[in-house]
């Protein structure tokens, strides 16, 4: 199997490099998946061979705790994530600033290494995120510890059996897991956090929402304060852009990541 | 008609895959199962995702590109891949096989 030592872990990772490189040189895209019931699948079905047929090179991997990496009991806060992020990318030799796809919690982790390590990216995609703020804390402080409540109650499970299917349920019960047996939802909500201002992130940023989740309404702040930033909104979309509006986010990311490392080539 | 006697039947094949399978298995404890060519990935093995995806990394470092995993799923939607049964993956590899051997 395709694992990598990244410090203490063994990193479950996956990278499609492709046939033929994209303007010869192809542009390497990390992809960062979501909380509890996420995985590096969610890329690896939807647009991770899209991408790397386009000629982009792309590395996914699990994060701490999740699929098939490793699950520490504890360990758990955002910059331990963004660490492993970079530990990652040291044992897969990739030097190059790299473009970070980061979809739900997974966006935090790509704008915590912008703020951490500028040097590593060359661009922020976020899918349905948020920066790693205050306010981001006491969301996910909210969220955490009602997921933690919730599904360790077998009713909600039966609940969730009934209105979202089987397999949902299963998710649910394997994200109680990883709730139950580590500190996962305590140590989210004290992680290191970036000022609201957003002035940590200098790259660029490409954001896209579901019209109605709810964190499209961070648009009109991140037009405000990134310094280079591009946000869509999909109409009559909810959290799930990744896996339900997928052609649409391949044409989009991978517009923005053709565009960007060509810009970026002729000011090197 | 002959009988096959190469690694490209889907008897080899199957026993191969259940090899690997029992490999990923291991880690859930679940490495006795049974694996027929009937077998749901999902339903039956209770593998989710993310095991599939381990799992073409075995395929390739097993047979190398000749049997491009990725593409196979990337053909597929989320429903499908959930359903898919061990005998659709065995006569994917032994036609993957066959048509580079």
């Amino acid at each position: 199997m395709s694992r990598i030592r990244a410090g203490e872990l063994d990193v479950h990772v996956q990278r499609l490099t492709p046939e033929v490189p994209l303007d010869g040189d192809a542009p390497i895209v990390v992809c960062v998946h979501g909380l509890l019931t996420d995985s590096l699948a969610s890329y690896y079905f939807t647009l991770g061979p899209a991408f790397a047929e386009r000629g982009l090179d792309v590395l996914m991997y699990d994060l701490r705790g999740h699929g098939r990496t490793t699950r520490p009991e504890s360990g758990y806060h955002l910059e331990r994530f963004v660490d492993d992020l970079v530990a990652v990318l040291d044992a897969s030799d990739v030097t190059r600033p790299v473009h970070v796809v980061g979809n739900s919690f997974g966006a935090s982790v790509a704008f915590g290494l912008a703020a951490a390590r500028p040097d590593r990216v060359a661009s922020v995609v976020v899918i349905e995120g948020e920066p790693p703020t205050g306010e981001w804390t006491r969301h996910m402080a909210d969220g955490l510890a009602d997921a933690k409540t919730r599904l360790a109650i077998d009713e909600v499970i039966g609940w969730i059996a009934d209105n979202h299917g089987a397999h949902t349920a299963r998710l649910s019960k394997a994200a109680n897991k990883i709730l139950q047996t580590t500190t996962i939802a305590e140590d989210i909500p004290r992680s290191a956090t970036i000022a609201a201002d957003l002035s940590a992130v200098r790259c660029p940023v490409f954001a896209v929402f579901g019209g109605d989740s709810g964190l499209s309404a961070q648009v009109p702040h991140f037009e405000t304060h990134l310094e280079s930033c591009r946000c869509v909104v999909l109409p009559d979309q909810g959290h799930s852009v990744l896996v339900e509006r997928t052609a649409e986010v391949i044409e989009l990311i991978f517009g923005w990541v053709r565009d960007t490392a060509r810009t970026q080539a002729r000011v090197r | 008609m002959s009988i096959e006697t190469t690694a490209t039947d889907e008897a080899t094949v199957l026993a191969q895959l259940s090899g690997m399978l029992r490999e990923l298995l291991e880690e859930y404890g679940l490495d006795d199962a049974e694996i027929t060519m009937d077998t749901t990935f999902h339903d039956d093995l209770e593998l989710e995702s993310v095991d599939l995806v381990a799992l073409s990394g075995q395929l390739r470092e097993h047979y190398g590109d000749r049997v491009n995993f990725a593409t196979f799923i990337a053909e597929r939607d989320l429903d499908e891949i959930i359903a898919l049964t061990v005998g659709e993956l065995v006569r994917y590899t032994v036609a993957s096989l066959r048509a580079t051997a």
